[in-house]
């Protein structure tokens, strides 16, 4: 079912984790793994798919063989969330940019309050998702002012942060360092230099969340 | 994720809907943009498409010598929504089964989440079905959903994804 060729529908989470395992040790021609170098400059070449041509469900391997499923899950809760998630950024199509959700509403809304001024002509349509699409953003946001929030985020640029990744951490809203490694984990092979910065940039952002 | 993307695409306007004066070119290959835009649901690469932000650039038209249609090669930057693998979103719950529970994410109808991706939810019968945790925190339909999307899969016949969700992981969940 995957663009990689798995088979039907299925979830095929792959990990490189087992327990007490190296994560450089763990690098295979066939499976392009996760791994996240301390020093930081090896993790940067992390962001790449971890699906393995040869998936079935909750298969684990590493080098040394298959490691049984429910190890990986009562020692590494997060490992198989990590290999899914760097996949993302992965699959932007080309002349495409990805838009924070609070960037997304004004947009939409814009469109739908002018739409309310040219909903008399009958050849002017919106597509069948428009509204599904703004009602997602309109609840699910966090923050008001999209611009301020691009002010905040925009300095991480330098520290390696790329577009994407700031736009997951401004959609996902995250109160703590902590949750922005666990929902971005891309970023984690710059944890040494990014923490001091993103620290601040979360406490700027807080100032700025939608109250509920 | 909302996505902004510039496309180059062809605009037919045949040669009945012209303007005798030439003057309402403009309009009528932006009304003809909207409706192709709009009746274009969603394609495998972009997504869900959500609405058109901006014509970018109208080219030379040229003339159809079989149909006498003009075609306007058009560039116009749009929004689509498309899930992504290991990407947090939310959800809404549109159905309990005893397996798991339908959510509504964005545009995309079919989204599951399975029991199994539950952890320490159980399925309850209160009344209507829903799925409850030892902390009372309840998954029943109208319930947004903050999950992990495991996978996706396209549909091309019926134009649109199905995707599978889990709740494992910190912060995911109802809220």
């Amino acid at each position: 079912m995957s663009e990689k060729g798995g088979k039907g529908f299925k979830s095929s989470l792959k990990s490189s984790y087992g327990p007490g395992k190296d994560d450089n040790a763990t690098k295979s021609k066939k499976t392009r793994k996760v791994q996240f170098d301390p020093q930081g400059g090896k993790g940067s070449k992390a962001r790449k798919s971890t699906l393995s041509k040869e998936s079935q469900p909750l298969e684990l391997k590493t080098d040394k063989g298959l490691v049984h499923s429910a190890t990986l899950s009562t020692k590494a809760p997060f490992a198989l969330h990590v290999n899914i998630c760097v996949m993302v950024f992965a699959e932007l199509p080309e002349n495409a940019k990805c838009l924070m959700d609070c960037e997304a509403f004004e947009i939409l809304q814009g469109i739908k309050e002018q739409m309310a001024v040219l909903s008399e002509d009958p050849s002017l349509k919106l597509p069948v998702s428009f509204d599904r699409g703004l009602e997602y953003v309109k609840y699910g946001r966090c923050y008001m002012n999209p611009q301020s929030v691009r002010q905040i985020l925009e300095p991480l640029k330098k520290h390696g942060v790329s577009e994407s990744e700031m736009c997951v951490i401004a959609n996902v809203c995250p109160e703590s360092i902590d949750e922005v490694f666990a929902f971005v984990p891309s970023m984690k092979g710059r944890k040494d230099k990014i923490s001091e910065p993103l620290e601040e940039a979360l406490m700027k952002l807080s100032k700025l969340k939608r109250s509920a | 994720m909302f996505i902004k993307v510039k496309l180059p695409w062809n605009v037919m306007i045949p040669a009945e809907a012209m303007d005798p004066n030439g003057l309402m070119i403009q309009r009528a290959v932006l009304i003809r943009l909207l409706d192709a835009f709009a009746s274009k649901k969603a394609t495998k690469d972009l997504g869900y498409f959500i609405a058109l932000k901006n014509l970018e650039e109208i080219g030379e038209g040229r003339i159809r010598e079989t149909t006498g249609e003009i075609v306007f090669p058009v560039v116009f930057s749009g929004i689509t929504f498309k899930m992504f693998k290991g990407e947090i979103v939310h959800g809404v719950v549109r159905q309990v089964h005893k397996s798991g529970v339908f959510l509504r994410c964005g545009p995309c109808e079919n989204v599951y989440l399975s029991q199994y991706k539950m952890p320490d939810y159980d399925y309850v019968v209160q009344g209507n079905p829903l799925f409850m945790n030892q902390n009372m925190s309840r998954i029943q339909i109208g319930s947004t959903v903050r999950f992990i999307v495991l996978d996706i899969q396209w549909k091309e016949a019926e134009k649109e994804f199905i995707a599978l969700a889990s709740l494992e992981g910190n912060n995911l969940g109802p809220f």
